[in-house]
């Protein structure tokens, strides 16, 4: 019983801790401190999180404590892994609410005496940061016993991430990027399986080794490798060198590449796309595009795009390297089997959200990052007295000048309407209504931007009506907003958790021919698809 | 025979030290339905019983 207190006994002070917190959240006394780290909107959360954890973990800490473990469903899946789950979760909370915050205020007080921003150069957001502590943890103290299990849980939740990120597409905007996607990740996917094999020829190393390493290359990482290891017949080492190539490769590629996009100013479509294409490992992937912007998560879905596009290569890929392997895998494996039963269902997971997203179950269909524009009538939407007033002033003193004919027809339409709308008349034929109704808001956006370049003058009060009118009709969906909470919250989780698998043991088994060979062809597609991403991809892509 | 059952085992024994899942099967599908129970949750208290 006294070992069984000593065992739980970091669990204990951590729910403690979680407990105290919580509480004193609650009463609202770190209100200035928050304040002081612009995370005062987080003080709700903040104390729910905490106590609901809080209370998690005392329960598991005294169960485990009354009562000896076990070997049942109950014990492995929840009572053993709560441990680290509650460490990992702290670690979160310390990094997003009071690390990362920290950093950006000291980084901005050396602003002057340094002449840049070490919190931008360096991208030390929450991601990077969560990474470093993993890596420094178990390669200092190591994970501690009473965490183990609990971290072993960080590549599930980093698949409930990638999942949840589905909600956030919708058709619409896939369509638009596919074209580019495509045939980009295509060449580049088949380009890369082809290099690896042709540089594992003339380096002269066995045909299971290329043959992983060229899926892992070329596809998606780890899970490509763990698909195809069985076409190939790789032994267990020979995927531990694949993937820790792939990770090795992975990390540098995950602090090189925001740096570099930010120095030749790619913007965040360009980013993604690269990121994309040219990054292995999903969640590095995700590491790189959070790095590089992590407010504007327009980076993290098109390199998302560009990644899932990716692995729904991994069929042909499976396909071409059973073919080149040929006749001789003694271990007689069925096409259908090897993808039916290898395909990645958390991919599967992916598509189910998005599919629910473009179907307009989470906002309206057309919804980026789930905002959308409604132009149709709604009483939340119009200007209030006061501002009709000032229009209605504005438009009979002549204030309006320097607009085009379409620019003051939807100032006009604006001050009869009270809202920006489609034609009256025109209401029951939805979607020239709405066609209408988006082409005013244009309008008055351009007029907007007109006035912030000076190229008209236009009283500061008429503008704030205009600028009033616009955001009335600029809706954000609650409920992608807390999906999207929720799939930030998982990658921070699951980031803090794969640092922690990244033992010097695993960069150093990827020394040797397989890193050479994963080096030439991860530098050569990371440049090419530089260079083609820099001259293909526009903004345009998404809007 | 007896080699394949060595095998097998080798092989979980590996899936294991990546994962708390006796299967990545197991661990997708388990992200799956969380993921699902969670969509669930927030469409309710965002959507559908606001």
């Amino acid at each position: 019983m006294s070992s069984r207190v000593s065992q739980n006994m970091p669990l204990f002070i951590m729910s403690g801790v979680l407990l105290v917190y919580g509480l004193i959240v609650q009463t609202g006394a770190l209100q200035p401190v928050m304040e002081a780290l612009k995370t005062h909107k987080t003080m709700d959360l903040q104390g729910i999180m905490c106590l609901v954890i809080a209370a998690i973990g005392l329960f598991v800490a005294t169960v485990n404590t009354v009562r000896a473990p076990g070997n049942t469903l109950a014990d492995r899946y929840f009572l053993n892994v709560v441990g680290g789950i509650v460490m990992l979760l702290v670690l979160a909370m310390v990094i997003r609410w009071y690390a990362e915050p920290a950093v950006k205020i000291w980084s901005k007080a050396m602003e002057p005496v340094l002449g840049f921003k070490i919190y931008k150069i360096l991208n030390l957001n929450y991601v990077v940061l969560g990474l470093l502590v993993g890596v420094v943890m178990t390669n200092t103290i190591g994970i501690p016993k009473f965490a183990g299990p609990g971290v072993k849980c960080a590549r599930f939740v980093l698949k409930m991430g990638v999942i949840m990120l589905g909600a956030r597409y919708s058709f619409a905007e896939l369509a638009k990027l596919g074209v580019y996607s495509i045939w980009l990740i295509g060449v580049f996917v088949l380009g890369t399986v082809f290099l690896v094999l042709w540089l594992g020829n003339i380096f002269k190393q066995p045909r299971t080794m290329t043959g992983v390493l060229s899926a892992g290359m070329g596809v998606c990482g780890v899970s490509a490798t763990v698909a195809v290891a069985p076409v190939v017949k790789a032994k267990s080492e020979e995927m531990a060198y694949t993937i820790g190539t792939i990770l090795s490769f992975g990390i540098l590629c995950m602090f090189i590449f925001p740096t570099i996009g930010k120095m030749v100013g790619m913007n965040a479509v360009q980013f993604g796309a690269w990121a994309g294409t040219g990054i292995l490992n999903s969640a590095q992937v995700a590491a790189a595009a959070l790095a590089f912007d992590s407010v504007d998560i327009k980076t993290l879905k098109v390199a998302e795009i560009f990644n899932i596009t990716r692995v729904l290569f991994l069929p042909v890929i499976v396909l071409v390297l059973a073919t080149w392997f040929g006749r001789d895998s003694g271990q007689k494996l069925s096409f259908k089997t090897v993808v039916i039963d290898k395909f990645p269902i958390f991919i599967i997971g992916f598509l189910v959200l998005f599919f629910m997203s473009s179907i307009g179950v989470f906002s309206p269909p057309s919804h980026y990052k789930g905002k959308f524009i409604d132009v149709s009538y709604n009483d939340r939407s119009q200007l209030n007295g006061d501002e009709r007033a000032t229009l209605t002033k504005a438009i009979a003193d002549g204030k309006f000048t320097g607009l085009s004919e379409e620019q003051m027809e939807a100032v006009n339409d604006l001050d009869q309407q009270h809202q920006i709308a489609g034609n009256y008349e025109d209401r029951q034929d939805k979607s020239l209504f709405d066609e209408q109704g988006r082409a005013r808001m244009t309008q008055l956006e351009g007029i907007l931007a007109a006035a912030k370049g000076k190229v008209i003058t236009l009283d500061k009060e008429i503008q704030t009506v205009l600028k009033k009118a616009v955001k009335q009709v600029k809706k954000t969906s609650k409920t992608v907003t807390v999906l999207t909470d929720c799939m930030i919250w998982f990658f921070a989780f699951g980031l803090i958790g794969l640092g922690m698998q990244i033992t010097k043991k695993a960069i150093f088994q990827a020394g040797g021919w397989p890193l050479v060979i994963g080096g030439i062809s991860g530098v050569t597609k990371a440049t090419l698809s530089f260079f083609v991403v820099l001259w293909l991809v526009k903004d345009v892509v998404l809007h | 025979m007896s080699d394949d059952i060595k095998k097998d085992d080798q092989e979980q024994a590996e899936e294991r030290a990546l994962s708390v899942f006796s299967s990545e099967k197991h661990e997708d599908l388990t992200a799956l339905v969380f993921c699902l129970i969670t969509v669930f949750l927030v469409l309710a208290f965002t959507k559908w019983f606001v």
